[in-house]
C-alpha cells in the first residue's frame, strides 16, 4: 500500500453528495436515512421507486423487493445511470437475481446497521467511477484499432495502384494529411471510400 | 436453573388470534397448547411447569417485532414459539439475534436463511416443492399455471417450480400475484384466465384467507379438480375446514404431515387432542411442527436442566423425536428438520388421502439453488404410492 497522500477525493465529497433512497418507510428505511444524514450526504427517499431519477443523482439506494423484478425502470443501464447498492433483506435467489439486474456496486444487508454503510457508499462510488473511466478507454482504444485498420487498408490500395513500397504508402498517406489538415484515419478513410468507388 | 420447585418456567407464543393468517396460526397455536398439557402432565421439566406467555400479533410483521422485544425484555421470556409467513419471521430474527433469544418456527417457508438464534421445523423447499413438481409434471402434465400471494415466498417457490416445470420441456402458463387482501373479484379474474387458458394443473402460493377465495372461484367457474387440480404446499386442513371440504376435494397438497398419517404416534396424540379440544379438532402440518417443536424444546430443557439459550442450543441442533408424521430430527449444522415428505389429495370429509409417502426422512437443504428431478430420481424411488383401500 502506498503512503498517505491526503484524504480521497470521495470522502471529502461525501458532504457534497446526493443520495436517493428507494424504501419503504420502515425501521430499515429509517435507519438508512438517519445514517445517511449522520454522514451528512445530501438525501431524498421515496417508495415505490421513481421511473424518473432527480438530477444530479450520484448513488441510490435500493430495497430489494420481489416485485421489482417485473418494474419498469427506464433509468436503469443507461452511460449516466449512477451506481445501485441494494438493500437485501431475504437472501434467496429471485432477491440475488433482483440484484444483478440492478447492475449493483456493492450491497447492504437488512437489518440495516449503521456500520458499514459508510465504506458500501465510498466502494460504490469509486468502483463505478473505475468502471466509467475503464469503458471510455475501451472505446478509445476501439476507435484507434478501427483507424489503425483502415490505415493498414489504404496503404495496401496504393502499394497495388502506385506500386510503391509500404513506407513509401504510409509516408503518402501522411503527407496528404498535413497538406489537407485531416488525420491520418481520415486521408485513409477517404483512399478506401475512393477505391471502392472506382471500382479498385 | 436459579427456580425454586414451584416455579414454572416461561415461554413466549406469538400466533395470530386475528388477521389474514390468523386461522392457520391458532392452530400453530393449539398445537404448542396441547404439547404444553402433555409435558406438565408429565412432570414439566425436571418438575417446573412450563408457563405460556401469549400475544395476539393480529398477522402483522411489526406486532411480531414489538412483541417479540416485550417478550424478551418484559417477560424474561428466553424461547419464542411463532411466526407464519416470513415477514412475520423476518421481523422477529434481528430482536432475537439482538437479545439472544431463540426462536422456534413450526411453519414451511422458502429456504436461504441461517439464525444461530432460530430453529425451522416446518419444510424446506427441497422436502415440498421438488416431490410436488414431480408428482404434478408425471400425473397431470407439465403445462402450469402459477398464482401467488405477493410477498417473497411465492416468487421463489415458483422460480422452483418453474425450473423443473421447464426442466420437464413443460410450459409455464402464467405466474400471476394477488395482494393479501385480494377481493373475491380479484380471485374470479384469475379463475377466468385459468378457465381460457387450460393448463394442466394450478400451482398455489396463495396463503391465509385467500385460499377458500381462489378455491371458491374454482368451483363456481365450473372447473373440475380431477382434471385440473390445484397444488398447494400450504392449503391444509384449516384452511379446508375454513372453505367447507365441497371446495377442496380433489386437490393437491405436498406436505410432512396430513391427520390421516398412519403412526402410533399420530394416533395416541389425536386421542390426546380431541379430548382436551373436543371432537372436531382438526389438525396439519404446522400444528404438527408447532406439536413436536414444543416436545423438542422441553426435551432439550430437561437435559441441560435450563431454558439459557446457548445450553439449550449445544442440545438441540441433533436432536431427535417420534413425531406424529414419524421420527425426526434437527439437522446439526442448518437448524432445519429432517421431515418426511408426502402428496396427499384432499377428500369428501376434508381429509387428505395420502398419495405418496417418503419411506425415510429427508435431509433439509435450504440453500439448495437448483433442484433437479433427476437429483430427486432417488429418494423419489422410495416415495411410494400407499396401499390404501
Amino acid at each position: 500500500m502506498k503512503h498517505f497522500e491526503g484524504t480521497p477525493r470521495l470522502l471529502r465529497e461525501l458532504r457534497s453528495l446526493r443520495v436517493l433512497v428507494f424504501h419503504p418507510d420502515d425501521h430499515d428505511g429509517q435507519e438508512l436515512i438517519s445514517q445517511l444524514h449522520r454522514i451528512g450526504c445530501q438525501v431524498k427517499a421515496y417508495w415505490p421507486p421513481l421511473e424518473q431519477l432527480p438530477e444530479e443523482t450520484k448513488l441510490i439506494f435500493f430495497a430489494i423487493r420481489p416485485e421489482i423484478l417485473t418494474m419498469d425502470l427506464p433509468w436503469l443501464g443507461r452511460e449516466d445511470t449512477p451506481p445501485v447498492v441494494p438493500v437485501v433483506t431475504y437472501e434467496n435467489p429471485v432477491i440475488v437475481e433482483a440484484v444483478l439486474k440492478l447492475n449493483a456496486f456493492g450491497v447492504i444487508a437488512s437489518p440495516v446497521k449503521s456500520s458499514g454503510m459508510l465504506t458500501a457508499i465510498v466502494v460504490a462510488l469509486s468502483q463505478s467511477e473505475k468502471f466509467r473511466e475503464r469503458e471510455r478507454y475501451i472505446s478509445r482504444l476501439e476507435q484507434r484499432l478501427a483507424g489503425q485498420r483502415k490505415i493498414a487498408k489504404a496503404k495496401v490500395i496504393l502499394m497495388k495502384s502506385k506500386n510503391l513500397s509500404e513506407e513509401a504508402a504510409y509516408n503518402l498517406i501522411r503527407s496528404r494529411a498535413m497538406a489537407k489538415r485531416l488525420t491520418t484515419e481520415e486521408i485513409a478513410d477517404a483512399l478506401i471510400k475512393a477505391d471502392d468507388i472506382l471500382g479498385g | 436453573m436459579k427456580k425454586r420447585p414451584n416455579d414454572s418456567i416461561r415461554i413466549g407464543v406469538l400466533f395470530s388470534e386475528t388477521g389474514v393468517t390468523s386461522v392457520i396460526e391458532k392452530s400453530e397455536r393449539l398445537g404448542t397448547l396441547l404439547a404444553v398439557d402433555e409435558i406438565n402432565e408429565t412432570g414439566g421439566i425436571n418438575g417446573h411447569a412450563l408457563e405460556l406467555v401469549s400475544y395476539d400479533p393480529q398477522s402483522s410483521p411489526a406486532k411480531y417485532a414489538l412483541l417479540a422485544q416485550k417478550l424478551l425484555l418484559e417477560d424474561h421470556v428466553q424461547v419464542i414459539l411463532g411466526c407464519y409467513m416470513s415477514s412475520q419471521r423476518k421481523a422477529v430474527i434481528p430482536v432475537v439475534e439482538r437479545w439472544n433469544g431463540l426462536l422456534m418456527y413450526p411453519t414451511l417457508y422458502e429456504g436461504f436463511e441461517f439464525s444461530r438464534n432460530v430453529i425451522c421445523t416446518g419444510a424446506a423447499p427441497n422436502q415440498n416443492s421438488v416431490q410436488l413438481a414431480d408428482f404434478m409434471l408425471r400425473t397431470y402434465g407439465s403445462r402450469g399455471f402459477m398464482v401467488g400471494s405477493d410477498y417473497i415466498y411465492p416468487y421463489e417457490s415458483n422460480r422452483i417450480m418453474s425450473d423443473l416445470v421447464f426442466e420437464r420441456g413443460g410450459e409455464k402458463v402464467a405466474e400471476i400475484y394477488l395482494p393479501l387482501d385480494a377481493s373475491k373479484d380479484n380471485y374470479e379474474v384469475v379463475v377466468q384466465k385459468i378457465k381460457q387458458t387450460s393448463p394442466d394443473f394450478i400451482f398455489s402460493t396463495i396463503v391465509g384467507d385467500g385460499t377458500a377465495l381462489l378455491h371458491r372461484a374454482f368451483a363456481n367457474a365450473g372447473l373440475d379438480p380431477r382434471k385440473m387440480p390445484i397444488a398447494s404446499l400450504s392449503t391444509c386442513e384449516a384452511e379446508i375446514q375454513q372453505m367447507g371440504a365441497e371446495l377442496a376435494e380433489g386437490h393437491i397438497t405436498s406436505a410432512p404431515y396430513f391427520q390421516s398419517v398412519d403412526t402410533e404416534a399420530n394416533r395416541r396424540c389425536l386421542e390426546n387432542f380431541r379430548k382436551r379440544f373436543g371432537d372436531a379438532s382438526v389438525t396439519n402440518m404446522c400444528w404438527e411442527a408447532a406439536y413436536f417443536q414444543t416436545h423438542l424444546l422441553a426435551n432439550a430443557m430437561r437435559r441441560v436442566g435450563s431454558d439459557n439459550v446457548a445450553d439449550l442450543l449445544t442440545v438441540l441442533p441433533g436432536s431427535e423425536f417420534s413425531a406424529p408424521q414419524g421420527d425426526i430430527k434437527i439437522d446439526e449444522h442448518n437448524h432445519h428438520t429432517y421431515l418426511r415428505p408426502r402428496i396427499g389429495r384432499a377428500n369428501a370429509a376434508g381429509q387428505f388421502d395420502i398419495l405418496c409417502e417418503s419411506e425415510s426422512w429427508v435431509h433439509p437443504d435450504p440453500y439448495l439453488v437448483s433442484h433437479t428431478l433427476q437429483d430427486w430420481s432417488a429418494p423419489l424411488t422410495t416415495l411410494v404410492p400407499t396401499a390404501r383401500p
